[in-house]
């Protein structure tokens, strides 16, 4: 029955891609009522401030990571064995 | 409330282990398996608060000292024993069980010791005990990483019995209670470099992904839940306060990350995720702050079991594929959906989704950070949230169990014990985020914070919402490769290979040429003095005494003419001795 549901859903890319559209609006919406009382610095009191902060961290360190790898740490599986 | 009838919960797993071959033999393998750490789950709440004072040598041993700090990490250890061991229900081999079981001890007596010599004894245990988990695999590969570990962590007991030694001499005593930061001097600093190796700090955490990685199934689960923790416990208890430890526990929070990013196997990628987690952990520590000290043990105690359960889920799918690399897997969720829909709970709560255990235990360790205005550390610790959720929340369950590409496997559902254990642990995670209460009610000082505030929640959810956007852009850059990527283990795997090279070139050419020499000329004055020697004793020293030498030895060559070494000369002889006394008793 999950089997059957999730395949439902991994046919209708484009339904999933609205829904996920929509939560992101929902939370950027539920950002504006927050109680900002315990706020830790001023990045706190910004609206949608950890909105970029996720954004901007999750695709720099894909590109500093992947890059990275790519330049300098990657090696054949069987590197030691050499 | 206190009994008066207990045991030490390392104890009872010792004999435990020790006990098994023979359930084994009596056909109760399974049931001994489980009902051994469930008496030891229920039964930490019967323990006094100090027990088993020994002096010895001089020395005064306590094997059991209880207090709040040690109490949630007894809980988190014995329920983890209990799901580790269901978990590995369906192994026949009682080895890889007494290991296991051995290497609870080994944990359980470190958080009980209250003093150094007593956490020295079980953590050396927990090392030799964990290593046969690595090499029950039974893989080259697995025999290889399992002596690597073995050398490291002798290398890391070295140097805290080191510390303990110079401790002793400095105070005189080897209670082990917390060191202030002030007067620390460098017995206490080598103690804690002995702590941190097993907490898997950079640049001394390279043993932790090469060796889980390549453990059993079921022995890479227990693995991931004592070492790193345990040693959590030792610097929560010994080293608290210490700001070091504050920079190096957020460095290891984006390290570990940041090769769960790049990493393929997927027990890897958990296996340097770990040292990310513990690294929230260490950073609490350093952070020393009331607060902080609850939310390094609440995170503990969260991240043992939703890091268990992925290694479980990942460790289903080990055992039903033969395969744990990304860019072999794909589109399993076919076959083995409860195996998924677990590994996603735990992956969901390692990421801290509300109304998960992650949730309600790592936002304490940020909030300690920001309530002591430490804000680069704040910001670390953030950013590895984001790279949690990128690596384990979403490329890890994505590449696995859907994927851009079917696998082409059909594999069965893990077997039935599996799934209950990963039931149990991935239950614990939604129950903990549902009534965080039942883990804020054990922690060792007074909780006065609550995280389903709006604020909170709000950050929350921009976090991971916006992570996965991130992901979403960037989904075909982070397609897994078949490749390993170069850590700081670098320094001893290839240190290991010159230093190979130069015994086997230039100390064997030199100790061969040594030898050569010796053989043509030392040997030959050796023997030459030898029998200078030899003439010297015989013909002057007996000469100068009265020739008894010479007397003896003559003697001996008679005697030896009657001792023909034939057993029928001698019973003859002895019958006819027989014959003489009797004649002569007769006769006289």
């Amino acid at each position: 029955m999950i089997v059957n549901f999730l395949t439902y859903l991994r046919e209708r890319p484009t339904f999933l891609k609205w829904l996920f559209i929509a939560y992101l609006a929902f939370a950027v919406v539920f950002d504006f009522f927050a109680d900002r009382h315990h706020a830790h610095f001023w990045g706190d009191h910004l609206v949608g401030f950890w909105a970029v902060f996720g954004l901007v961290g999750c695709l720099a360190m894909i590109v500093f990571c992947k890059g990275l790898s790519h330049v300098w740490l990657e090696r054949d599986k069987d590197h030691y064995d050499k | 409330m206190t009994s008066s009838i207990f045991m030490h919960p390392a104890t009872m797993f010792i004999i435990g282990a020790l006990l098994l071959p023979l359930a084994k033999k009596f056909n109760v393998q399974k049931v001994w398996l489980v009902l051994v750490p469930l008496v030891a789950f229920i039964q930490i709440k019967y323990l006094p608060e100090s027990f088993g004072s020994v002096e010895w040598l001089g020395f005064d041993l306590q094997f059991g000292r209880v207090d709040r700090l040690t109490m949630v990490f007894l809980h988190v250890f014995t329920l983890m024993a209990l799901i580790g061991s269901l978990f590995g229900l369906h192994v026949k081999e009682s080895g890889q069980h007494v290991a296991a079981w051995l290497y609870v001890a080994g944990s359980l007596g470190t958080t009980l010791a209250g003093d150094y010599l007593t956490v020295f004894i079980f953590w050396e245990l927990m090392a030799f005990a964990s290593v046969f988990l690595i090499w029950y695999r039974k893989r080259k590969r697995s025999i290889e990483a399992g002596f690597r570990y073995l050398l490291v962590h002798t290398f890391g007991g070295l140097v805290l019995l080191g510390g303990i030694f110079l401790r002793y001499q400095n105070v005189g005593d080897l209670t082990f209670e917390l060191i202030s930061v002030d007067h620390a001097t460098l017995a206490d600093y080598l103690i804690m470099i002995g702590f941190m190796l097993n907490a898997a700090v950079p640049p001394i955490h390279a043993w932790l992904p090469d060796a889980y990685p390549e453990a059993t199934v079921s022995g890479a689960v227990f693995m991931c839940a004592f070492t790193t923790k345990t040693a959590v416990y030792v610097l929560a208890r010994g080293f608290a306060g210490f700001e070091t430890l504050a920079i190096m526990g957020a460095i290891m929070t984006l390290y570990g990350v940041a090769y769960a990013v790049i990493e393929n196997d997927a027990r890897r990628i958990l296996a340097y995720h770990i040292v990310s987690q513990v690294g929230y952990m260490v950073c609490a520590v350093g952070i020393g702050t009331e607060m902080a000290i609850n939310g390094a043990s609440a995170h503990a105690y969260a991240h043992i079991l939703y890091k268990a359960l992925l290694f479980m889920g990942i460790g289903s799918v080990l055992e039903m594929t033969g395969r744990s690399k990304l860019s072999e897997l794909g589109g399993l969720y076919k076959y083995m959906p409860y195996s998924m829909i677990f590994t996603v709970i735990g992956g969901i709560a390692i990421s801290g989704f509300p109304l998960t255990s992650g949730f309600i235990s790592k936002s304490m360790i940020i909030a300690a950070a920001g309530n002591n205005h430490q804000l680069v550390i704040l910001s670390m610790l953030l950013l590895a949230a984001v790279g949690t959720f990128l690596s384990v929340g979403i490329k890890l369950p994505y590449f696995v169990f859907f994927g851009p590409k079917d696998s082409g496997l059909t594999p069965d559902e893990a077997p039935w014990n599996m799934q209950v254990a990963m039931g149990i642990a991935a239950f614990m995670c939604i129950f903990l985020g549902f009534y965080p209460d039942y883990l804020y009610d054990m922690l060792p000082y007074a909780v006065h914070y609550h995280p389903y505030t709006s604020y909170h929640l709000t950050e929350t959810f921009h976090l991971l919402g916006f992570t996965g956007l991130g992901f979403f852009i960037m989904v075909k850059y982070l397609k897994p490769h078949d490749v390993s990527n170069l850590d700081l283990d670098w320094f001893y795997r290839r240190g290991a290979v010159w230093f190979m090279w130069v015994a086997n070139k230039p100390v064997s050419a030199t100790n061969e040429w040594v030898s050569n020499v010796y053989q043509n000329i030392g040997l030959r004055l050796t023997m030459a003095l030898a029998r200078a020697l030899s003439w010297f004793d015989w013909e002057g020293i007996d000469w100068a005494l009265d020739g008894s030498a010479r007397g003896a030895v003559k003697g001996g060559e008679q005697v030896r003419q009657f001792q023909t070494g034939k057993l029928q000369h001698y019973i003859g002889a002895a019958v006819a001795l027989l014959f003489i006394v009797l004649i002569v008793v007769v006769l006289v």
